[in-house]
């Protein structure tokens, strides 16, 4: 198992780093000069070139690449002050820390996540289950039903639609905003229900879905039937070798929309007006910011590849027929 | 207050200046609407070329005029789709900074404004809008008694220096630059005076800035420089005091000399404003500070604010925006709504926007002006709001800018907003270009595209062949901005600087400053336009300048066409229901920062 996580995350390491020198290279070869953000009306040549050398941007490629790259070891020294490692460079847009910025949008990002994934997971598993169990009958038909119709939706189409009915037009709730856990616990579960509940809406779909039909596959095997055939009760054989089973393919999918959430969930994000690290990603793009764009990116596949050596580790834990090497 | 009751008196000089938006309704409604249209109109304008002083040492006296049922305390909430591009006045150019710089920054002279829009300058720090003397190439200025900065730290004229100074240096790039170029060269040449900036001990020499005594500043110019004083008002030029100035680090933590400071900023989340203790009424003739703090909170799309907004629920009964407007999609449900339209703020912003035609590749004026004509600025307008959200333009000025000539229709945009496809194919069979190819640039945007669609009917109506290019909207004015841009045609906006047409015709349409970045979209390199231009400038007499400015207007529109006028801007904004003091500023073109109060 040791090795095998070492030999993942060493290859996890190489992939960050293509993945680091492809953006790098994008970012030059798209057709924008984020010195002309930052330059007022009348934007000369030279004013422009002024803002290149400010932001470092006069120097070749490689040699940029390589300054960044071995900020986020050793750290790195701007005019703005010294940037300890991990130093994912300063916002071209902010002049703050990048790392300081990551980290201080995370926790939204997390308590979104986390928050809708427990629900959506709660929900969604539950659910599926119950429709495995009753299969055919009209409590199973009506689950499938509803997953189907609202796994066809949208964040940015039912968002709207939940906050016109729950806060703009009848103020039952509070529009979403984000209160630190640590300061507020009632405000930051109060604050985030409306998006966690849209998110879960969604997601439960999915989640539905997939494990009646897991279910469903896993309560035909082999083992299963012989399990009942020798007396075990339902309930038992249900949990204890049927679940069991089912839970590979939740897994697969959970640590891709894990990873893919905790490295922003951009609409959700946007269509709440929360500013967390998906927020950030669209702020990084559309302000043509290398270093925040860089960061943003980075982080976000260091959570995707990390799931993915979750999941594969899980698939071992949960099923002993997976071998590993 | 006193500025607005003697007024008259005090008029040392005379500019022609915005009108007046004054908040009465008006008809004229949108074609597709069913409800009353009360945007702004002209005739809300009263007199488009009302004069606006340059105030005396009474008028620039504070505290400023009284605001009806004004009350002290509570917070406002502001809600704002990005966080301020700066913080450091030196680098503030836009609006959004801009209207936060009302609010902590404060410079040597300001804009006050009159219940009717009427713009006067004043002093701001300084006792007034500036003393010229040989013939206006020089000006002096007296800091008043008792402005400190939220530290308590007294301003002297040693600050200014360092404000004014520290503009050369390298790491200020995104401000305003009339005052650096005024003083040591055009384009970037000035900071050759300065390289450093006042960092390494370095000064500007007497014979351009000098500071005989603490109290005491004076700006001497090659040439006569009439609106120093409004330029002066411009947020880039607030002051940065010496002690205080962290450089870089400043534009994340600026030190406030203005009513408010900030107390809070979480950068591309949200932003606290409290009171600043230091900042004394008596000494500012254009702020209040009847609220306790600003709770300022980004990340709120225009969608989002307007439903908000006019939702009116829990926090936004306190709610504004800054520079966000009233969605598109919401302006109808809202004006048409009695008690949300009660709550809008409407007047026309700075901005006209304008068909570009590029001169090195349209050289036949009859075919530029078969183009003109095609264009059904109307339905071009529809996409960018409707009535509320612009004007049909007639000519290339706002009715913001001092000089612009109500009604002046040339090419009859305003008489016929449809379009006159007949008079179209007319000239361009004269010229002998039926079937000419036009490459037409546009932004990658909604409305950009959607008026793209419109642009490209009507001009093949009138015989032309469009080949439709989209740029990206990030990058669309550098392109457009480039000399070989490889377009035919293309739309850009304009605004004034300060209320004058020399922060406007200049940039726009002298070919002497035609270069890749500069704003001559139109590529327009007529020797009598550059000539005229450089010989208005030197005109010191401002209704004699803006005489002048008002010919070259009509002879660049009529005699050249370089650009074809589409439509002037107008600003529509919602705030809630417990904000009190709520007006249009005409100065910032955005609700006026400086007066509102809550309620309760």
């Amino acid at each position: 198992m040791l090795r095998f996580l070492i030999r993942r995350l060493s290859s996890a390491f190489v992939i960050l780093i293509l993945i680091s020198a492809f953006t790098f290279l994008i970012f030059f070869a798209a057709p924008r000069d984020p010195a002309v953000l930052a330059c007022g009306k009348n934007c000369t040549e030279a004013a422009k070139d002024i803002i290149r050398d400010n932001l470092g941007l006069n120097d070749p490629i490689a040699q940029q690449y390589w300054e960044f790259m071995r900020g986020i070891v050793m750290g790195r020294d701007f005019s703005v002050g010294h940037c300890d490692a991990p130093c994912l460079g300063v916002s071209f847009n902010t002049d703050l820390m990048v790392w300081d910025t990551i980290v201080d949008r995370l926790p939204l990002t997390l308590s979104l996540s986390l928050g809708g994934l427990v629900i959506f997971l709660t929900l969604g598993l539950g659910a599926g289950l119950i429709a495995a169990a009753k299969k055919g009958t009209v409590t199973d038909k009506t689950l499938s039903s509803m997953s189907l119709v609202f796994s066809s939706m949208q964040i940015y189409f039912l968002g709207p639609i939940v906050l016109g009915a729950l806060v703009f037009s009848t103020g039952i709730m509070e529009s979403p905003r984000y209160v630190p856990l640590t300061e507020d616990p009632l405000g930051w579960f109060t604050g985030l229900l409306i998006p966690w509940f849209v998110m879960a809406l969604i997601f439960t779909a999915q989640y539905t879905r997939m494990s009646r039909s897991s279910m469903i596959e896993q309560l035909q095997e082999e083992h299963v039937r012989t399990a009942r055939a020798k007396g075990m009760s339902r309930p038992y054989v249900f949990f204890r070798y049927a679940w069991r089973g089912s839970l590979i393919p939740i897994v697969t999918i959970l640590g891709m929309d894990l990873g893919a959430l905790l490295g922003g969930a951009i609409v959700t994000e946007m269509t709440f007006s929360l500013a967390g690290i998906g927020r950030l990603a669209v702020d990084a793009v559309t302000n043509i910011d290398l270093p925040l764009t860089m960061g943003v990116m980075l982080v976000g596949a260091t959570f995707i590849l990390l799931c993915n050596v979750v999941v594969d580790a899980a698939y071992a834990y949960i099923d002993p027929r997976v071998r590993l090497g | 207050m006193r500025l607005l009751s003697t007024r008259r008196a005090r008029t040392a000089v005379v500019a022609i200046a915005v009108g007046s938006l004054a908040l009465t309704a008006c008809g004229g409604g949108d074609s597709d609407s069913q409800t009353k249209d009360d945007s702004k109109t002209q005739d809300d304008a009263k007199e488009q070329s009302e004069a606006v002083a340059y105030g005396d040492a009474e008028a620039s006296k504070g505290p400023a005029a009284p605001v009806e049922g004004s009350r002290e305390g509570g917070t406002i909430r502001v809600y704002q789709q990005t966080d301020f591009s700066h913080l450091d006045p030196g680098q503030i150019y836009v609006s959004d900074a801009g209207l936060l710089s009302v609010l902590i920054h404060r410079g040597l002279t300001t804009f006050v404004e009159d219940d009717e829009g009427g713009l006067t300058v004043v002093g701001d720090i300084a006792t007034d809008s500036g003393t010229p003397s040989e013939g206006g190439k020089v000006w002096t200025f007296t800091l008043k008694d008792g402005i400190k900065d939220e530290d308590g730290d007294p301003i002297d004229s040693g600050d200014v220096r360092h404000t004014v100074e520290r503009l050369y240096s390298k790491h200020i790039t995104d401000g305003p630059t009339y005052l650096q170029q005024w003083l040591s060269g055009d384009g970037t040449k000035y900071r050759e005076a300065l390289p450093e900036g006042p960092y390494n001990g370095d000064s500007l020499p007497d014979d351009v800035l000098e500071t005989p005594d603490d109290k005491t500043v004076v700006f001497k110019f090659d040439t006569p420089r009439p609106d120093l004083p409004q330029a002066l008002a411009m947020a880039g030029y607030s002051i940065v005091p010496e002690e205080k100035d962290t450089k870089e680090k400043y534009d994340q933590k600026p030190t406030a000399l203005g009513p408010y400071k900030i107390e809070e900023i979480n950068a591309g989340k949200n932003m606290k404003l409290v009171r600043n203790e230091e900042w004394s009424a008596e000494t500012d003739p254009k702020r209040h500070a009847f609220v306790d703090g600003w709770d300022i909170t980004f990340n709120h799309d225009r969608v989002d604010q307007s439903k908000r907004l006019a939702a009116d629920r829990g926090d936004a009964k306190n709610g504004i925006q800054f520079s966000g407007a009233v969605d598109t999609s919401q302006i109808k449900s809202i004006v048409s709504d009695e008690e949300t339209n009660a709550r809008t703020i409407k007047g026309y912003a700075p901005y006209v926007w304008q068909l570009n035609m590029n001169m090195d590749r349209i050289k036949d004026k009859k075919i530029r002006d078969a183009i003109t004509y095609a264009l059904p600025n109307g339905n071009i307008l529809r996409p960018d709001g409707g009535s509320y959200g612009g004007e049909v333009a007639g000519g290339l000025l706002a009715p913001t800018v001092p000089g612009y000539e109500k009604g002046y229709d040339p090419y009859g945009k305003i008489e016929n907003p449809q379009g006159d496809i007949e008079k179209a194919k007319e000239l361009l069979k004269e010229a002998g270009a039926e079937g000419q190819s036009l490459v037409y640039g546009y932004a990658n945007v909604p409305h950009r595209q959607e008026q793209a669609i419109i642009i490209e009917e009507a001009l093949e109506k009138a015989g032309f062949e469009v080949e439709k290019k989209e740029i990206d909207q990030a990058t669309y004015y550098e392109r457009v901005g480039k000399v070989d841009n490889g377009l035919d045609i293309y739309m850009t906006g304009w605004g004034q600087d300060w209320p004058s047409i020399s922060t406007v015709i200049p940039p726009l349409y002298d070919g002497d400053q035609l270069a890749d970045g500069s704003a001559v979209y139109s590529h327009i390199n007529d020797d009598k336009v550059n000539s005229e231009i450089d010989r208005i400038l030197e005109i010191t007499d401002p209704e004699e300048a803006t005489t002048e400015w008002q010919k070259l207007h009509r002879h660049i529109v009529e005699e050249i066409n370089p650009a074809a006028p589409l439509y002037f801007t107008k600003q529509l904004q919602i705030h809630g229901s417990n904000v009190g003091g709520a007006r249009y500023s005409s100065e910032k073109s955005y609700i006026d920062v400086s007066r509102l109060f809550l309620k309760s």
